[in-house]
């Protein structure tokens, strides 16, 4: 492939094409870089091959029937979707939720985040050639998955949430479960740390590497780790607080250079803070509803439905024709594991959705993915595209 | 041609013949190598490694072999998968180019020395074996030539594949071969230096007689390891397959047992270079604090010696049965009934062997002593003494082998993989300099205290 470069020169450069279906590309998505020699000169990225028409789909159904699809948008952590749905919805129909079901839903956020972000710094690991980090990480994420087996009897797409509460509580057990898991998590915290800190490979690998300054990533409009690993301290949990998080002591986490280092190492640190939120979460669970009393929001209860004539009527009413959203447009975001997940619901008055447009934080982010790795070598595309934490099911939609 | 059929003894034809066998050790390696690689990522990271596998035994039930079995399957599946070929490939380069590494890892042996040169008095003749398969001057230099030819393999995989992949995979592996080469010449020169010789038998009888180059070359021990991991390709180095941006490197358009023939090269490659290592830095096949002509002297004692040294490992392959035993007759394993089945196989033939391999060391220990007639001033013992001592130096030197055939492994699952160009930079700007310094300082102490010329 002959080009003139900006100065009129002409250069010599290979095409080569990665993904859609490619070892460094998780998921489906594709971009075709222009090389020379080993050094990428010029790349664009495609989208759209894991496009599943999420938002096209959500206007079929009632807005419960959404939630099964908010599962796979971030895969690697399908709870939280659930939950940032139904907070919107919630927050459209202005309804109070009850304390349990705050505190629970803060300890499911928190353990997704955490899954989530191991499961970013271990493919990060195997990227970089190292799948012992990946093994050390995948150790407490199948502790969690279990939790959730339990919990919700799905491993991956649990669909745990319902607008105005969760789905069931918590089976007995459930608070040693979730403290083993937050003891392994430590374990993995300190073999990870022990594995990479002072690794040279590691650090020749991942410092100075896709590198973004804090005014370029706000430009691009990048939330979540990402932002805070370019040295923002942003964070929603923080600036418009939910599920009162801001009652809950913890620490936003920030980086100094907004490289591939600073956007895994921000992750790691970010699962300790999660820890400590869980800790202090289990400390607040105290028994009691999980879910709104009120039969045109959540559906009544089936020993309830089988007894009482209201009952019946309000779940047949409620599952049939869906809750009815006061008619308007709502935004509403949530801090999700990769950054600010947020939908933009419109409600035409009826028990079905007119439109749900989803604001997917890792889109934002891949969009900058070519100036990030425009210049460097072959394997830092792989390096930067792997610490972006690219979902590729939130990333179409 | 009679003359020279002639002017040797029959027996030595016969052994200089079957020394041939020897190119078949790096071919055991693989057999040992694969299965150690795989249970031992496990073991480095908290899993089991494939062990599923199994032929069944009347009363035995499923015998796995600690995953042994899974990897005879999984070589038994490579054999008899159609081997294809894309339609854009260049045939003829493309069919060559996995034998090269493979035919080059069995000629490669050739100059390695399994044992001390033996003399042994047969009838009348005395004869003298040399401990390699080609006695050469140049051996070490042999090695090395041969070695890097087969990056050959590498560089027309992937021209010939037609893929930008391979391609890139081609060039990266002859750019580091390449350059690491340097750095595995040079990095040995010092311990030549000492030795003064280039043969590999002459470089073991320095070190028996001084001591062994890790001791005297620490320096260049370190950096000849990792320029030969390097030059195997393997991680961190293996930058030429690195599978997150280039799918396989050179072997992307490879299957079936193309692939496996890249794959078993790469392993049997690892065999030779531990061997190497071995021999040039751990002594060879000398046995450590122990004469060669005292194991001569003494071959009976030190057969019985070796006998107890395996029986110990046979003690200490039981004691591990046994510990799993206990701990699978308390878990709530739902196969714990097949494994302990299995298991009580493994104790049957220790416990048999222990007893025989006892009796075989006691009996040789007592009744097995050196007869010797002196020829030109020396002891020259007869043809037992000869074979007893060559089995006990192979053995040495295939242990010490295989202590860096586990270095290896313990390197690739620990380590993340280099960049490129960090490769280069390594391997020209640091290790390159560092061998160069180190043969300097050598030839200046060697030329001062040894006062050589």
């Amino acid at each position: 492939m002959i080009v003139l470069d900006p100065n009129g020169e002409r250069m010599r450069l290979m095409p080569l094409n990665i993904g859609p279906s490619h070892g460094a590309t998780h998921g489906a998505l594709r971009y075709m870089t222009a090389i020379d020699g080993e050094t990428i000169v010029a790349l664009t990225s495609e989208i759209g091959y894991l496009h599943r028409g999420f938002e096209k789909m959500a206007e079929q159904g009632t807005w419960q029937q959404v939630i099964p699809y908010t599962d796979r948008l971030n895969y690697c952590s399908a709870m939280m979707n659930n939950i940032a749905y139904c907070r919107a919805v919630e927050g459209m129909l202005g309804v109070e939720l009850p304390e349990r079901a705050k505190v629970l839903r803060v300890i499911i956020n928190e353990l997704s985040r955490i899954a989530d972000h191991f499961i970013c710094v271990a493919a990060a690991a195997q990227d970089l050639g190292s799948t012992t980090g990946f093994f050390y990480l995948f150790d407490s994420r199948e502790e969690t998955m279990v939790i959730w087996e339990k919990l919700t009897g799905a491993r991956l797409t649990n669909s745990f949430a319902r607008i105005g509460g969760l789905y069931r509580d918590t089976y007995t057990g459930f608070e040693e479960d979730v403290l083993n898991v937050c003891k392994t998590v430590e374990r993995n915290l300190r073999d990870i740390h022990a594995c990479f800190d002072r690794n040279r490979i590691f650090l020749d690998r991942t410092t100075g590497v896709g590198k973004i300054s804090a005014a370029q990533a706000i430009s691009w409009g990048w939330t979540g780790p990402c932002l805070r690993a370019a040295g923002v301290a942003s964070d929603l949990r923080k600036d418009e607080p939910y599920f009162d998080y801001e009652t809950y002591d913890w620490d936003v986490v920030t980086g100094t250079q907004g490289d591939v280092f600073d956007r895994l190492m921000v992750r790691l640190a970010e699962a300790e803070e999660s820890l400590k939120i869980v800790r202090q979460a289990l400390k607040r669970l105290k028994p009691g509803a999980i879910s709104v009393n009120d039969p045109r929001i959540r559906v009544p209860a089936h020993n309830k439905v089988y007894q009482d004539m209201e009952s019946l009527i309000g779940r047949f009413k409620t599952v049939s024709e869906g809750i009815r959203v006061p008619a308007g447009e709502y935004f509403s975001s949530s801090e999700c594991a990769n950054g600010e997940l947020g939908f933009t619901l419109i409600s035409d008055g009826t028990g079905k959705p007119w439109r749900v447009k989803v604001r997917p934080p890792c889109f934002t982010q891949f969009a900058a993915f070519g100036d990030l790795v425009e210049g460097s070598m072959l394997a830092d595309s792989v390096a930067t595209l792997s610490s972006l934490n690219i979902i590729a099911g939130e990333l179409d939609r | 041609m009679m003359e020279i059929l002639t002017s040797r003894h029959w027996l030595e034809w016969a052994i200089t013949i079957a020394k041939f066998a020897f190119a078949f050790v790096p071919i055991g390696f693989i057999l040992l190598l694969i299965p150690l690689e795989r249970r031992g990522a496990g073991f480095i990271q908290d899993r089991q490694g494939p062990n599923r596998s199994y032929f069944k035994l009347p009363y035995f039930g499923r015998i796995r072999l600690f995953g042994w079995v899974q990897n005879a399957c999984d070589g038994l599946k490579l054999f008899f998968k159609e081997v294809y070929a894309p339609n854009h490939v260049h045939r003829i380069l493309f069919a060559l180019a996995p034998a090269i590494p493979f035919a080059i890892v069995l000629i490669s042996p050739c100059v390695i020395p399994w044992f001390a040169p033996m003399v042994f008095t047969f009838g009348d003749a005395v004869i003298r074996i040399p401990g390699q398969t080609v006695d050469s001057e140049v051996g070490v230099l042999l090695l090395f030539g041969l070695s890097s030819l087969s990056a050959y393999g590498a560089v027309l995989a992937g021209w010939a594949s037609n893929s930008k992949f391979s391609l890139l995979g081609g060039l990266r592996t002859s750019a580091m071969t390449i350059s690491y080469e340097v750095c595995l010449g040079l990095s040995l020169m010092g311990m030549l230096l000492l030795a003064g010789s280039f043969r590999i038998d002459e470089i073991i009888a320095w070190q028996d007689a001084h001591v062994w180059g890790i001791v005297a070359q620490p320096v260049a021990f370190f950096c000849f390891l990792i320029a030969m991991i390097a030059e195997t390709g393997r991680a961190p180095f293996d930058v030429a397959e690195g599978e997150p941006e280039l799918v396989a490197g050179f072997h992307t358009e490879y299957g079936a047992m193309q692939f496996g023939l890249f794959y078993m090269g790469e392993y049997s490659h690892i065999g030779i270079n531990s061997i190497l290592v071995a021999c040039l830095f751990l002594g060879g096949y000398s046995v450590p604090f122990v004469e060669m002509s005292t194991i001569q002297a003494n071959v009976g004692i030190s057969l019985g010696v070796l006998c107890g040294l395996i029986v110990l490992a046979l003690l200490a392959f039981l004691h591990m049965i046994y510990r799993y035993s206990r701990w699978y007759k308390t878990s709530s394993a739902s196969n714990k009934e097949v494994i302990l089945r299995e298991y009580s196989l493994y104790k049957l033939l220790a416990w048999a062997a222990v007893p025989v391999v006892l009796v075989l060391g006691i009996l040789s220990a007592l009744f097995f002593h050196p007869e010797y007639t002196i020829i030109n001033g020396e002891m020259v013992y007869g043809a037992g003494v000869a074979f007893g001592t060559a089995l006990i130096q192979l053995l040495t030197l295939l242990v010490k082998a295989c202590f860096f055939c586990w270095v290896w492994i313990w390197v690739r699952w620990t380590l993340p993989r280099f960049r490129y160009d960090h490769v280069m930079h390594l391997g020209w700007k640091v290790i390159l300099n560092i061998a160069l310094i180190n043969l300097v300082v050598t030839a200046v102490i060697a030329k001062l205290v040894l006062g050589g010329n």
